[in-house]
C-alpha cells in the first residue's frame, strides 16, 4: 500500500537536487522562527506563521490580497511548486501548506522529515537570505471546504460527524488547559468537544526522524478509532497547527476527501460561552 | 525601579534597537548560549521528560561567593527561547539574592520585545524569570 497522493510528499534528497530549480520554491515554516536565521536549506525562503500568515489585527489569516503580496515577496508564481519544511515534525510546514491550499495554490509539497531529518543527514544549512523578483500572483477565493469554523463544529456535533482531537492525552482529558510548557496559550475550560476521539498527532509520525508513518500504519491508526475515508471529518488541536499535520495526513497520505482543519481549536472552543464540553 | 546594572544596560540597549537589530541580538545570544556545565548533567538527566518534546527548559542556580549564578539548558532547536533566556542570565548572573527576588516582573516593558517576538513568547519569558527566582531562593 502506498500513500494515496504521494505527489504531495518529497524526500530530503529530492529537495537537495532541486534547491536551484527555478520552478521550485523551498519554504521554511517553523514553530521557532529564529531557526531560519541560524541556518536554513540553501536558497530557501521563510514564512512565519504569526508575522507572515496571520492578519495583523483580527484573529484570522491574511486576506486574499495580503496573501498575494506574501506569495509575490517569496517569488512564487501560480505555477511554482512550493515545498514546505520546518521544525517540530513539520507542524507549521503543514500549517503553511494548508493556508496556501486555502487560497488555491495547487502545487504544494511537504519535505518528509522536515528540518530534523535534513540536520540528521548533515546536509548543508546556510545563513544567506535569498531575494526573489516579485511576481503577479493571483490567489483564488478562499477554499472553505478545508477550514472549519465554530458553526461548522456545532453542525458536526448535531449531525454526530467525527471530530478528531489531536492534542496530547492530558489536554484531551482536561487535566491541562494548555499544551505542556505552553501555559500562555490556554483556555478557561479544560476537556474536549463532546464525542471527539483522541488521536494525538504524534502517532502519525516516526519519532526517530520525524517522517510520516507508512500508509498501512496510518490506515490502521485512524480506522481503529473509526475515522473512515467516506466521513466528513474535522480535526482540531489548540490553535490549529498540530491539527494541520493530521489534516495533511488524512487528506493526502490517506486520501480522505472531506477533511477540515478547525484552526479556532481549543483556544476558541475552551473559551466559548455556552459551548458544550466533555471531560 | 532600580535594576541590577548589567540588566539595566541590556534593557536600555534593546529599548534603542530596531526590530531587525533586536532579532539579530536574540540570534547572537542564542548562538553563544553556553552549554550546561558537566557537573549538572546528572541532575539534568533526572528531570521529568516533557510530553510532546516541547522546549524543555532546565534551570539551576548556585551561590558563588556572594552572588547567584544561573545555569540553563535549552535545546539548540529553540533559538528564540535561548535568546530570551540569555537576557536574564547575562543580566542577572553574579547578582545578590536580594537583587534578584526584588526584580519587578514588568522590567522588560521598555525593551519593546513584542516588536520582535510574539506575546506568547514574552509570557514564557516572564515564567522563566519566576522560575529563576525560585531556584535562586533555593540556592541562596
Amino acid at each position: 500500500m502506498s500513500y494515496a497522493r504521494p505527489e504531495y510528499l518529497v524526500d530530503t534528497e529530492w529537495v537537495a537536487q532541486n534547491v536551484n530549480n527555478p520552478n521550485v520554491r523551498i519554504i521554511e515554516s517553523d514553530e521557532d522562527p529564529l531557526l531560519y536565521a541560524i541556518g536554513h536549506i540553501p536558497n530557501a525562503a521563510q514564512v512565519d506563521w504569526f508575522t507572515t500568515l496571520q492578519h495583523p489585527l483580527r484573529r484570522d489569516f491574511v486576506t486574499r490580497e495580503q496573501f498575494e503580496a506574501v506569495a509575490s515577496s517569496l517569488g512564487v508564481t501560480n505555477d511554482t511548486t512550493v515545498v514546505f519544511y520546518g521544525d517540530k515534525s513539520n507542524w507549521f510546514a503543514c500549517y503553511a501548506l494548508w493556508l496556501f491550499q486555502y487560497y488555491g495554490h495547487q502545487n504544494v509539497k511537504i519535505m518528509n522529515g522536515g528540518r530534523a531529518k535534513w540536520e540528521q543527514e548533515k546536509r548543508p544549512l546556510v545563513k544567506e537570505v535569498p531575494a526573489f523578483p516579485p511576481t503577479a500572483y493571483k490567489a483564488k477565493e478562499a477554499d472553505k471546504s478545508i477550514r472549519a469554523f465554530r458553526d461548522d463544529v456545532f453542525r458536526a456535533l448535531e449531525a454526530k460527524k467525527p471530530l478528531v482531537d489531536v492534542r496530547s492525552p492530558k489536554e484531551y482529558s482536561g487535566e491541562l488547559t494548555h499544551m505542556p510548557n505552553y501555559p500562555q496559550e490556554g483556555a478557561t475550560r479544560g476537556g474536549h468537544i463532546p464525542g471527539a476521539v483522541s488521536i494525538p498527532w504524534a502517532q502519525a509520525v516516526n519519532e526517530a526522524d520525524s517522517t510520516f508513518k507508512t500508509a498501512e500504519e496510518l490506515k490502521a491508526l485512524y480506522e481503529s478509532k473509526n475515522i473512515k475515508a467516506d466521513d466528513e471529518i474535522i480535526a482540531y488541536c489548540r490553535i490549529g497547527e498540530r491539527s494541520s499535520l493530521t489534516w495533511f495526513v488524512l487528506k493526502y497520505l490517506l486520501g480522505y476527501p472531506m477533511v477540515k482543519n478547525y484552526d479556532g481549536s481549543w483556544t476558541e472552543w475552551g473559551n466559548l460561552v455556552d459551548a458544550p464540553i466533555e471531560k | 525601579m532600580t535594576l541590577p546594572k548589567k540588566l539595566q544596560e541590556i534593557v536600555d540597549d534593546f529599548a534603542s534597537m530596531s526590530r531587525e537589530e533586536k532579532l539579530e541580538m536574540l540570534i547572537a545570544y542564542a548562538e553563544s548560549f553556553p552549554d550546561l556545565p558537566e557537573r549538572f548533567q546528572e541532575e539534568r538527566a533526572n528531570m521529568e521528560p516533557v510530553p510532546e518534546c516541547m522546549t524543555p527548559v532546565f534551570i539551576i542556580a548556585e551561590k558563588v561567593n556572594n552572588g547567584i549564578q544561573f545555569h540553563l539548558d535549552i535545546p539548540k532547536q529553540s533559538p528564540t527561547v535561548r535568546g530570551l533566556a540569555a537576557i536574564l542570565t547575562n543580566g542577572l548572573n553574579g547578582c545578590s539574592l536580594e537583587e534578584i527576588i526584588s526584580m519587578p516582573a514588568d522590567f522588560y516593558m521598555p525593551m519593546n520585545l513584542q516588536e520582535a517576538v510574539s506575546q506568547q513568547r514574552i509570557n514564557g519569558f516572564i515564567g522563566a524569570l519566576a522560575h529563576m527566582k525560585q531556584s535562586a531562593v533555593k540556592a541562596g
